[in-house]
C-alpha cells in the first residue's frame, strides 16, 4: 500500500511539473499547445502548419480566442485536478494564462469537452465532505487517498489522449479553428462547427480532407475518429480540412432506388413512394448483412504506375472491387480481385484529364489513407460521367462501411431535426427580444429538472428558451443554445452574466435567481468537495472557467450565494486572472437591459444583448456559466 | 341401413396377415370403424396413433365422426389402419443422416414443425422437407455406418418450451445416445475429405441449379399423400432465406445446421464466389472446425460450461490487471530482439537479404548493424501501426519469411523479414500482426496468437509430410474449398491463401465465426435465389426464374443474364390457373406476367413466392406463434390473394 502511494504522489508530483513549465509557457508564448499537456509521450503538434508561429499569423483573432478558450479549459482542469491533489493553495500560482486579445469571445469549452470533463469532475465530487467543519481527519485522509488514486487514473488516461489542432475551412471563405482530440469522431466535431458557424445544420454538412498534391477530396464518415486520419498527413502538408455541404454523403438513404436499381431508368424512379425506399432500405441495410448495390460496368483503369488508363469491366461485391479478365465471363469465379476495402479509402479527384490524362473528369482512387503523394500502389479509376462515379463510390462506401453508414445518417437526421427545431425556437425567442425571460416558462422549465446534479440539464433550463421540446431528449442538451443568431437577445448565459454584471441588487430582490433552482436543494452545510477546501477557493481563475459548471462543487451555505456578481465584479474577474478576460470595450450593461428585464417582470439577470458580436459562437454550455456566476459570488463573498 | 363388408389391413397383424373384413353401415363413423377394427384384431395395444389410410385415394380418414358415407367409402374401397407417426431417415443440412419418427397424416408444414422441435430448432416456417439427390455412385457398403443416429425412442413433445437439462433440452439428455445426437446437430462437424466433396453432386449451371427445388414437398399435403414410406429418406434444409430473430443463445443448432447448409452450399459450387471470397470461406471454415474440436473435449460436462467460461474470463482479467500493474511498476514493455535478415526489394536491384539485429518495440521495429550497435541509433526505424503483413512461408523449403507493405506517404514500403525456425517466425509474425491493429506484445492476444500460427504451421507440415495418404483426422485445406481450386491450386500453394485470410478471423470466437461465415454467405450476390426452369406465356425457349425473398428475376438462359427483375412490394395478387398449370401474377403499372413451370410443379413454385410473402408477415413482437392458417392461405393457391 504504502508503495503504491509513494508511487503515486511521485507521479502526481511529476504532472505537476509538467503542467507547471506549462503553465509558464503559456504565459510566455502566445499559444501554447494544448498538445503539450499530454505529456512526453505523445507530443503531436497541429497539422498542416510548417511553422508554428506563421500558423499563428494565420489564424484570426478570434480563432486564438476561441482556441485559447479551449487551452485554458484544458489547463485549468489539469490544474484543478493538481489543487484537488495536493489539498493545497498551490493552485493558483502555476496557471494564468490571460490572453490578452482585445476582442474576446471566450468561450468556454467546447461541449465535449465539457461532458468529459463533467464525467471527470463528477466522479471526484461524489464522496464530499463538508469542508466547512472539517470532520475527523483520518476520514478525510480516507478519503484523499481514494480521491488521489482515482484522479492520477484520470490523469494517466487523459495524459495519453493525443490532442490536434485544426484549421477548418468553410465554404464562404472563413475559417474555424479547432482543438479536437482522438476520442471525438467526425460527427462531434460537425457538432461543434454547428455551434461556431452558422449554417442550417442539415445532414449534408460534411468534414472533408482535401489532399493538392493528389488533387482529391473525401468526405470523413461520421463515426472515423477525426485524428486518425489527419495524423497520416506528412508535416509539410498542405492538406486541408473542409467543412461543406456535400450532396452525395447521404444521398443514398434520400433516393435508395437510384442506387439500388440503379439499372433502370432514373426517370422511372423518380416518383418512388417514401414507404417504398424505406422498405429498400431495411431490405438492404438492416438485414444480417448489408446488400451492397450490385453496381457493374466498365471503367477505365489506371494501375501500377503506369501512365495508361485500360477499360475493363467492374463489379462491385461485399468483398471487394472486381473485374472480369479479358475474354472470361463475368461469373463469380473468373473474376480478378481488384482491390479490397479494409486498408483503402475512397477519394473523389479533381481535374484527373490533365494531371493523368484520364478520359474524364470523373475520377476517383482508391488508396491506403497513409499514402499522399502519387505512388503504384494508389489504384485510379475513371467513369463515364459524374453520376457514375456518384454510384460507385457510394457502392464502396456501403462495402466497406456497412450498417455504419445507415446508422450515421439516422444520427444526422435526428441531429438535424433537432437543430431545426432549436432553430427555430431561437428566432421565435430573437424576435421578441424585449421580453426575452418569461418567468413561467423558466420556472416550468425547473420543474423539468429537479435532479440538481445534473448540469447540463440546469444548462438548457437556465436559458429562457421554453422547455426543451420533445425531441430534445434525444440531444444532448448543449449544443443547441450555440444555435443563437449572432445577437440573440441572449438568454441569460451566464458569459454575459460576466461581461455585463447587471446592477446586484436587482435580481437579488425580485425573485429567487432561478439558476438556484437548479442547483441542489439550498445545501445548509454545503457538501462542499474536498477538491475545494475553503481556503483554495480563490481559485485561478482558469480553474473556475473550465471546470466550470460542470461538476461545481455546491455553492457554499451561504445564503448570498444566490446573489449575482456584485457591481464591482468586471474588475474582480479580471483581477482574478483566467477568467475571460475583461470584456473589451464593452462598458457595463447598457442602461436599457435592465429595464427591459423591469418591466417584463423576469426573474432572470437578462443580459443586455450584448454588444453585436459577429461570431456566432456564444458557445457556452450553460451549466459552465452558471457556476462561474456562483463562483464570482462566492468570490466576492469572500473579499468582504 | 343394409350393412356390408368392409375391408381393412392392419398393419400391425404382420405383412401377410389378410386383410380383416368387417361388417358396417354406411352411418356408422370412422370412429366406430375402429373400435370395431381393434375387438376383431384382439391385439392389446397402445391405438392411439392409428388412423385409416385409404389407399385408392391416397388420403387419410382422420375425422372420426364422419360417417362412411360422408367420406365416400363403399364396399370396394381398401383401407390400411396404420400408425400416423413412422420413423423416417431424415438427411440433415450437415450431411449426417438422423432417425426419428414424424407425422405422416398432418400436413408438411406441421410435421416439420414437429420435427424441428424435437431438434431444438427454431422457426421451423423456414425449413422444408425435399426428396433426396440420388448419390452419383452405387454404393456398396456404406449403408449401415451411415445410420448412426437413432432418435426414434425419443417421443415429440407437445409443449413447445422446451426445458434445458445439462446445456441442452431435456429429450436429449435421457442417454449418452441421444447426447451424442444433440451434439451432433449443435456443433459443426470437421470439413470433409476432398474425395467426399468430389463425389457429391454439383450443379455445373444454372439449369441445374433448377433441379434441386422440383423436390420440395407440398407443405399443405402429408408424407403419406405424396408418397412417402416409412423409413424413407428426406432431406431438412433451409427453404426460405430469411432468417427471422437469429439468436446465438437459443439457436445453437439452428446457428449450427444453417452453417452447415452454406457451407456445403460453398463447397459444391451451389453458390458462386470469387477466390479471394473462397479463401476467407476456408479461413472461416478451418477456425469453426478447431473451436469446435476444441469445444468437443470440454463438452462431456456441458454444465460446468459456464462456470468454466466465467473462471476463465476472470482469469483474463486479473491477467490483464497484473499486467498493467506491471507495467506502472516497472514501466518495461516487453520487446523481441533477435538478428532476422531483412531484404527491401526495389527496382534494378538484386540484393539479397543481409542480416541485423532487430528490435521489435512497440509497434515498431527498429534495426541494427549488430547486437553490439543497439544502444545507439537505429539503421531504420519501422513502425507498423496500419500495415499489411502478409505470409510467405514454405516449410519444405524451411523459409519463414514475413511480408510487411508498410504504408508511407509515398506509397508502400515493402520489406521482407526472415526468420530462422518456426519459433522465432511465429513470434515475430504474431508481433507484427499485432502491431499491424496498433496492438503491442503486452496485449493479452499475443500469446494466443503465437500458438494459432504454430498450429497452421503443424497443419502445413501435415500436408507436406504425406500429400498423398492423408489420415482423416488431419485438417486438409483442400477440404475447405471447392472442388474448382483442388484442380487450380496445389495444397501447398492452397495453404498459404488460405493463412493470409485466417489472419483476419483467427481472433473469433465459436459463435462469431459462424455469425462471419453467413454474413459474407449472405452477402454474396446471388445468395437466397432459388432457381425454377419456366416458360413464360407468349414466349418459346425455357426461362429461369429466380425467386429471392424480395423479388423475382427473370434470368435469360443464352446470356445467362439477369433480363428483369419484379418486387414483390409492388405485387398486386397472384393465382394459379391449376387446369393448365399457369401461374399469373399482376403487378402494380398494369404488368402481368404468367409462366407455366417446365420442371417443378407448379405448386412448388406457388408456395415459394407465398412462403416468403409469409415470411415477411413475421414481426419480431409475434415471434412464437405461427399463422399457420395465413401460411396455407398464402401458398395453397385456392384463393387469389
Amino acid at each position: 500500500m504504502d508503495d503504491i502511494d509513494a508511487m503515486f504522489s511521485d507521479m502526481l508530483q511529476e504532472m505537476d511539473l509538467l503542467t507547471q513549465s506549462l503553465g509558464e509557457e503559456a504565459e510566455s508564448a502566445p499559444l501554447p499547445k494544448p498538445s503539450t499537456i499530454p505529456g512526453p509521450q505523445e507530443m503531436n503538434f497541429s497539422v498542416g502548419f510548417t511553422d508554428f508561429n506563421a500558423s499563428l499569423h494565420n489564424l484570426e483573432d478570434n480563432d486564438l480566442d476561441a482556441l485559447m478558450a479551449d487551452l485554458v479549459a484544458d489547463i485549468s482542469a489539469t490544474e484543478e485536478k493538481f489543487a484537488t491533489e495536493k489539498d493545497t493553495s498551490k493552485g493558483s500560482a502555476p496557471v494564468a494564462p490571460i490572453p490578452s486579445q482585445p476582442q474576446s469571445n471566450f468561450s468556454l469549452p467546447a461541449s465535449n469537452d465539457t461532458s468529459r470533463h463533467a464525467t471527470f469532475s463528477n466522479s471526484i465530487a461524489a464522496p464530499p465532505p463538508p469542508p466547512a467543519s472539517k470532520p475527523s481527519k483520518d476520514e478525510l485522509e480516507e478519503q484523499v487517498k481514494a480521491d488521489k488514486i482515482k484522479l492520477a487514473l484520470e490523469k494517466l488516461k487523459e495524459a495519453k489522449v493525443k490532442k490536434l489542432v485544426v484549421k477548418v475551412e468553410i465554404t464562404d471563405g472563413s475559417s474555424k479553428t479547432l482543438m479536437v482530440d482522438e476520442r471525438q469522431t467526425v460527427r462531434d466535431v460537425i457538432d461543434n462547427l454547428f455551434e461556431k458557424t452558422h449554417c442550417d445544420c442539415n445532414v449534408d454538412w460534411s468534414v472533408c480532407e482535401t489532399n493538392p498534391d493528389l488533387q482529391t477530396e473525401r468526405g470523413f464518415e461520421d463515426h472515423e475518429n477525426i485524428v486518425e486520419p489527419l495524423s497520416t498527413w506528412t508535416r509539410d502538408t498542405e492538406n486541408k480540412v473542409i467543412f461543406q455541404e456535400k450532396k452525395d454523403k447521404y444521398e443514398v438513404f434520400r433516393n435508395p432506388q437510384n442506387f439500388y436499381m440503379w439499372k433502370k431508368e432514373k426517370q422511372s424512379l423518380k416518383d418512388m413512394k417514401e414507404k417504398d425506399k424505406e422498405q429498400l432500405l431495411e431490405e438492404n441495410f438492416c438485414g444480417a448483412s448489408v446488400i451492397v448495390p450490385d453496381l457493374e460496368g466498365v471503367l477505365y483503369l489506371k494501375e501500377d504506375g503506369k501512365k495508361s488508363w485500360k477499360q475493363r469491366y467492374f463489379l462491385l461485391r461485399a468483398s471487394g472491387l472486381y473485374y472480369s479478365p479479358k475474354g472470361k465471363t463475368k461469373a463469380s469465379r473468373d473474376l480478378v480481385c481488384l482491390v479490397q476495402f479494409d486498408n483503402v479509402n475512397v477519394y473523389y479527384c479533381k481535374e484527373y484529364r490533365i494531371k493523368y490524362k484520364a478520359p474524364t473528369d470523373h475520377c476517383f482512387i482508391l488508396k491506403h489513407p497513409q499514402i499522399q503523394k502519387e505512388s503504384q500502389y494508389i489504384k485510379f479509376l475513371c467513369c463515364d460521367d459524374e453520376w457514375i462515379m456518384t454510384l460507385w463510390v457510394t457502392g464502396i462506401r456501403i462495402a466497406k462501411y456497412g450498417k455504419q453508414l445507415y446508422d450515421n445518417h439516422k444520427a444526422a437526421v435526428r441531429k438535424a431535426a433537432g437543430s431545426a427545431t432549436w432553430a427555430n425556437r431561437t428566432i421565435q425567442a430573437s424576435s421578441s427580444p424585449s421580453t426575452p425571460s418569461p418567468t413561467p416558462k423558466a420556472k416550468a422549465a425547473n420543474g423539468h429538472a429537479p435532479q440538481p446534479a445534473v448540469e447540463t440539464k440546469g444548462s438548457s433550463n437556465q436559458t429562457s428558451f421554453p422547455p426543451p421540446p420533445p425531441s430534445m431528449e434525444t440531444l444532448p442538451p448543449p449544443p443547441p443554445d450555440p444555435m443563437l443568431p449572432p445577437p440573440p437577445p441572449a438568454p441569460p448565459s451566464t458569459t454575459k452574466v460576466n461581461k455585463f454584471p447587471p446592477p446586484p441588487q436587482f435580481p437579488q430582490s425580485s425573485f429567487p435567481p432561478p439558476p438556484m433552482d437548479d442547483l441542489p436543494p439550498p445545501p445548509p452545510p454545503p457538501p462542499e468537495d474536498s477538491e475545494l477546501p475553503p481556503d483554495f477557493l480563490p481559485p485561478p481563475p482558469p480553474f473556475f472557467s473550465s471546470c466550470g459548471g460542470e461538476a461545481l462543487p455546491p455553492p457554499p451555505p451561504d445564503p448570498m450565494a444566490s446573489l449575482p456578481p456584485p457591481p464591482p465584479a468586471p474588475q474582480n474577474f479580471a483581477s482574478s486572472g483566467g477568467a475571460p478576460p475583461p470584456p473589451p470595450p464593452p462598458p457595463p450593461p447598457p442602461a436599457p437591459a435592465p429595464a427591459a428585464n423591469k418591466p417584463a417582470g423576469s426573474i432572470r439577470k437578462v443580459a443586455p444583448p450584448p454588444p453585436k458580436r459577429t461570431t456566432p459562437q456564444l458557445a457556452a454550455p450553460s451549466g459552465g456559466n452558471l457556476m462561474s456566476e456562483l463562483m464570482t459570488a462566492m468570490q466576492k463573498k469572500r473579499t468582504q | 341401413m343394409a350393412a356390408w363388408d368392409l375391408t381393412v389391413t392392419v398393419e400391425d397383424l404382420g405383412p401377410d396377415a389378410p386383410p380383416i373384413q368387417i361388417s358396417v353401415t354406411s352411418d356408422l363413423h370412422i370412429g366406430g370403424v375402429i373400435l370395431k377394427l381393434v375387438e376383431q384384431t384382439n391385439l392389446k395395444k397402445d391405438w392411439s396413433d392409428h388412423a385409416l389410410w385409404w389407399e385408392q385415394k391416397q388420403q387419410w380418414l382422420l375425422r372420426t365422426g364422419w360417417t362412411l358415407d360422408k367420406c365416400g367409402v363403399h364396399a370396394d374401397a381398401r383401407l390400411v389402419f396404420t400408425s400416423q407417426h413412422k420413423a423416417l431417415r431424415l438427411g440433415l443440412p450437415n450431411g449426417v443422416t438422423l432417425k426419428m419418427r414424424a407425422c405422416f397424416s398432418s400436413p408438411v408444414f406441421r410435421t416439420v414443425i414437429a420435427i424441428c422441435r424435437v431438434l431444438n430448432l427454431r422457426h421451423p416456417e423456414e425449413l422444408s422437407l425435399l426428396r433426396p439427390v440420388e448419390e452419383k455412385k452405387k454404393k456398396k457398403d456404406k449403408d449401415s455406418s451411415e445410420e448412426l443416429y437413432d432418435l426414434t425412442d425419443v417421443p415429440l413433445t407437445a409443449g413447445s418450451v422446451q426445458a434445458l437439462y445439462n446445456g441442452m433440452p431435456a429429450h436429449f439428455a435421457d442417454s449418452p445416445k441421444t447426447e451424442a445426437v444433440y451434439k451432433m446437430l449443435s456443433v459443426s462437424l470437421p470439413s470433409p475429405a476432398p474425395e467426399a466433396i468430389a463425389r457429391l453432386y454439383r450443379p455445373a449451371s444454372v439449369v441445374d441449379k433448377t433441379h434441386i427445388n422440383t423436390r420440395w414437398l407440398d407443405s399443405s399435403r402429408s408424407l403419406m399423400q405424396q408418397g412417402i414410406q416409412e423409413n424413407d429418406k428426406l432431406w431438412l434444409r433451409f427453404k426460405y432465406y430469411t432468417f427471422h430473430d437469429m439468436d446465438p443463445k437459443y439457436d445453437a443448432v439452428r446457428l449450427t445446421q444453417l452453417y452447415e447448409q452454406a457451407r456445403w452450399a460453398i463447397l459444391l459450387e451451389d453458390i458462386d464466389c470469387t477466390e479471394e471470397e473462397m479463401m476467407l470461406f476456408g479461413a472461416l471454415q478451418y477456425h469453426i472446425g478447431k473451436l469446435s474440436l476444441s469445444q468437443d473435449m470440454v463438452s462431456s460436462c456441458q454444465g460446468m460450461d459456464d462456470l468454466e467460461s466465467a473462471l476463465k474470463s476472470l482469469e483474463v482479467k486479473m491477467v490483464g490487471d497484473s499486467n498493467s500493474t506491471d507495467m506502472l511498476e516497472n514501466m518495461t514493455a516487453p520487446e523481441l530482439n533477435d538478428y532476422l535478415k531483412i531484404f527491401r526489394p526495389k527496382r534494378l536491384t538484386l540484393k539479397g537479404y543481409k542480416q541485423y539485429w532487430c528490435k521489435f518495440q512497440d509497434t515498431s521495429i527498429s534495426y541494427y548493424k549488430s547486437s553490439e550497435d543497439r544502444f545507439g541509433e537505429p539503421i531504420q526505424q519501422l513502425n507498423l501501426k496500419g500495415c499489411e503483413v502478409a505470409p510467405d512461408v514454405s516449410l519444405a523449403g524451411q523459409k519463414f519469411c514475413i511480408r510487411l507493405l508498410i504504408p508511407a506517404p509515398e506509397g508502400m514500403n515493402e520489406i521482407y523479414l526472415r526468420c530462422e525456425n518456426e519459433k522465432q517466425y511465429s513470434q515475430w509474425m504474431a508481433a507484427c500482426k499485432l502491431a499491424s491493429k496498433g496492438l503491442t506484445l503486452l496485449d493479452i492476444s499475443y500469446q494466443n496468437e503465437v500458438k494459432n500460427i504454430q498450429t497452421f504451421l503443424s497443419m502445413q507440415r501435415s500436408n507436406c509430410a504425406a500429400p498423398v495418404a492423408q489420415t482423416d483426422d488431419s485438417i486438409n485445406t483442400l477440404g475447405l474449398v471447392s472442388p474448382r481450386y483442388h484442380k487450380k491450386y496445389k495444397p501447398k500453394q492452397l495453404t498459404p491463401r488460405i493463412l493470409e485470410a485466417y489472419q483476419n478471423v483467427a481472433q473469433l470466437s465459436l459463435t462469431s465465426a459462424i455469425l462471419r461465415f453467413l454474413q459474407i454467405w449472405q452477402a454474396l450476390p446471388d445468395f437466397g435465389t432459388s432457381y425454377f426452369m419456366v416458360r413464360f406465356k407468349g414466349s418459346r425457349k425455357d426461362e429461369v426464374l429466380g425467386i429471392a425473398n424480395n423479388r423475382l428475376i427473370r434470368i435469360d438462359l443464352g446470356i445467362g443474364d439477369v433480363v428483369k427483375t419484379w418486387r414483390y412490394n409492388n405485387m398486386r395478387q397472384w393465382n394459379v390457373n391449376w387446369d393448365i398449370r399457369q401461374m399469373a401474377i399482376e403487378f402494380d403499372g398494369n404488368i402481368n406476367i404468367a409462366f407455366s413451370c417446365v420442371n417443378a410443379d407448379c405448386k412448388v413454385v406457388h408456395e415459394y413466392i407465398g412462403g416468403y410473402i409469409f415470411m415477411s408477415t413475421r414481426s419480431r413482437q409475434q415471434s412464437d406463434t405461427l399463422d399457420e392458417q395465413l401460411f396455407h392461405k398464402l401458398t395453397g393457391g385456392h384463393d387469389a390473394l
